[in-house]
């Protein structure tokens, strides 16, 4: 028998105490859970596929010092001599670095001449070897060929006729499927490009865009004043050939500034907030729920000790050394339901801020369910060893101390 | 009913041993009512934890109903405790937090009774000693006197066979010791053994029987008187 009756009328003439540990249980589950969600949403975040073998690639960026330099002649010289160093699976030029947060996006459309509505997308101006080096995975149409690609100056209208995009894209624009062979067009535009090739996924420039997977890329080269490659290693060569890719481009052509680094590196750099987000939390997470589990100790022990004479008396009267530990335990674990569930009303009331100000993800119910669950097993925790000491108590106590 | 033999019973602490019984032997027969007097310090509050099993001693053997009890675990001597043995204390010992009615439950519920049971239990005994009207009460809202009763009502509650009292008048007024007496004897005239620690030699008197304890034994004079008895008997 639980005798719950004259344990919470106990309880009730020592409300105020009990209440405060109820308070600060409801406030450290209305903190937890939330930022559980926003935790659990930024690793979900951080563990989406990009499309690419990321700790394999290599992302160049140059600039030649020269000012009347050919561009077109020293990518496929720099391709060449990429695709010759051992231990490279293959390279492309690019415009822009997949997942390093620079890159262009434009609004298209699945029929010409529109004005309004269409479908955002990030958007790369690449060659035939993309799909290859990037590691992505075609699963429609085909791949881009020498004849499609396009050079053209930076001020020059250039008319691409054909584009591969990625399956998000894909159903963006034609939500019915079958968007291979169609085409899309810009706003206002009336040019129509084919989508030739359909690739599984990329997760483009920015991780943290609402769109981030709208990708598109296009057959072309464009002479600006600076270009990108992307080099893939074989698994586990990257470093290697990383150290020859930037020798062996300075051998060819000493006159440029040159900047290598790997692609994991830009991807941390473009999670580095996410990260740091995980960690503060975490830290504020278990930070919380350690000062709660220590106020938790000090008020059983201070009960207890208040009580000492009293529990004495309950094994005078045939209490067992269990009754007197469960006593503690039990009033302890209705303080932390008391507490918890006030906690659940404030969490949902404070996620519904943070979703509506902060766009932060909705709590839901498993999550809340489950840091409630924690935060009890935690409370009962805290309270077990002075529950188990408060049974050494002696019966003697009762007629000893005064 | 109880019997003691040879007790010896020594505290411990870092600098002094301080034998608080030693070859303390005595026989409480069923239905007696037995006061014990002595000095302050001389162990009769030891004699009693003893006999409560509140306390173990340090050597000898002790008896209740027969049984030897030195060997029991603590959930078999909680057991004993709450069927066959009453408490009263000099200072009440009520429950400050419970009410009248939840006090006198508490060795009711881990006696295990249902609830039917122990209202019926609780009831009759709050009868008994007059407080029927203050089963809401809390214990700060009665007079000394009356919490004594309710505590010897807690202790009645559970039927016991054997009731222990530790100076139950100490903190009460000469008017309120009485009725206090009166109480218990009453008590005792249906069945329920006593043993008394008291320190007021008219309370003493009216029992059945004193004991007097001096330096952890029973004293000398004492065991002569009873000698001497025994001899003419
Ligand atoms: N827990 C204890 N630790 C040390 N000494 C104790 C303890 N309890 C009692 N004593 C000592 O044992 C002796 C007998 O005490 P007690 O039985 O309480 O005497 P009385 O009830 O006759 O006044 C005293 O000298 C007392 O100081
Ligand atoms: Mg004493």
């Amino acid at each position: 028998m639980l005798e719950l009756k004259p344990m919470l009328s106990a309880l009730w003439r020592n409300k105020i105490s009990a209440m405060l540990i109820a308070l600060q249980l409801a406030l450290t589950l209305a903190i937890v859970s939330n930022a559980s969600i926003i935790v659990q949403d930024r690793i979900e975040k951080m563990a989406r596929p990009t499309g690419m073998p990321v700790e394999d690639l290599i992302a160049v960026t140059f600039q030649p010092i020269a000012q009347d330099y050919d561009m077109h002649g020293a990518v496929l010289a720099d391709l060449d001599l990429l695709r010759s160093i051992p231990g490279v699976v293959d390279a492309t030029h690019t415009n822009q670095i997949p997942v390093s947060g620079s890159g262009s996006a434009s609004v298209f459309h699945n029929q010409p001449n529109q004005e309004i509505g269409g479908e955002v997308s990030n958007y790369y101006e690449t060659g035939p070897h993309f799909i290859q080096t990037l590691g992505m995975n075609l699963v429609a149409g085909r791949n881009f060929t020498p004849a499609d690609m396009q050079v053209v100056q930076p001020n020059e209208d250039s008319r691409t006729r054909v584009a591969i995009i990625t399956r998000q894209m894909a159903d963006a624009l034609y939500p019915d499927g079958n968007a291979l062979g169609k085409s899309f067009y810009n706003s206002n535009g009336t040019d129509p490009v084919e989508i030739v090739g359909i690739v599984e996924r990329h997760l483009g420039a920015w991780v943290s865009w609402s769109k981030a997977g709208n990708v598109i890329f296009f057959p072309r080269l464009v002479e600006t004043n600076f270009k990108r490659y992307m080099v893939r290693a074989e698994p586990g060569r990257r470093d290697e050939v990383l150290k020859a890719v930037e020798k062996q481009l300075a051998e060819r052509d000493p006159q440029r500034v040159m900047h290598i680094e790997t692609l994991a590196e830009r991807l941390e750099r473009s999670y580095m907030s996410d990260n740091v987000m995980v960690k503060v939390l975490s830290a504020v997470v278990t930070l919380l729920t350690f000062i709660v589990a220590l106020g938790i100790v000090g008020l059983t022990v201070f009960w207890i000790n208040q009580r000492r004479k009293q529990i004495g008396v309950r094994r005078a009267l045939g209490a067992t050394r269990l009754n007197i530990s469960r006593y503690f335990l039990v009033e302890n674990t209705l303080i932390a339901i008391t507490g918890v569930a006030l906690g659940m009303a404030g969490a949902q009331i404070a996620n519904h801020f943070m979703v509506s100000s902060y766009s932060q993800p909705a709590l839901s119910l498993p999550v809340l369910l489950v840091c409630a669950l924690i935060l009890v097993s935690v409370s009962l925790a805290a309270a077990l060893v002075p529950a188990l000491r408060a049974a050494n108590i002696s019966p003697a106590t009762a007629t000893r101390s005064v | 009913m109880l019997k003691m033999h040879n007790i010896r019973k020594s505290y411990r602490t870092d600098t002094i041993e301080t034998h608080a019984l030693r070859d303390f032997s005595l026989e409480v027969n069923e239905g007696e009512f037995v006061s014990v007097t002595g000095p302050s310090g001389s162990g009769k509050t030891t004699f009693l934890n003893i006999a409560g099993m509140l306390e173990t001693p340090t050597g000898g053997e002790y008896l209740l109903d027969g049984d030897n009890v030195s060997h029991l675990n603590d959930r078999q001597r909680s057991r004993l405790r709450n069927e066959k043995i009453g408490f009263i204390f000099q200072g009440f010992n009520l429950i400050p937090d419970l009410n009248l009615f939840d006090n006198i439950d508490v060795p009711l519920r881990y006696r295990g009774f249902n609830s039917k049971e122990r209202r019926r239990r609780i009831e009759k005994v709050l009868e008994q000693v007059g407080l029927s009207a203050r089963a809401k009460h809390l214990p700060s809202q009665l007079s000394g006197g009356q919490q004594q009763r309710v505590a010897i009502a807690r202790a009645l509650a559970g039927e016991p066979r054997f009731l222990l009292a530790d100076e139950p008048t100490g903190n009460l007024d000469s008017l309120m010791a009485r009725q206090v007496m009166e109480l218990l004897e009453f008590i005792n005239e249906w069945g329920t053994t006593i043993v008394m620690v008291t320190h007021d030699p008219d309370l003493a008197r009216r029992a059945h029987r004193n004991i007097q304890i001096v330096d952890g034994q029973v004293s000398d004079l004492q065991r002569a008187v009873a000698a001497a008895e025994a001899a003419t008997a």
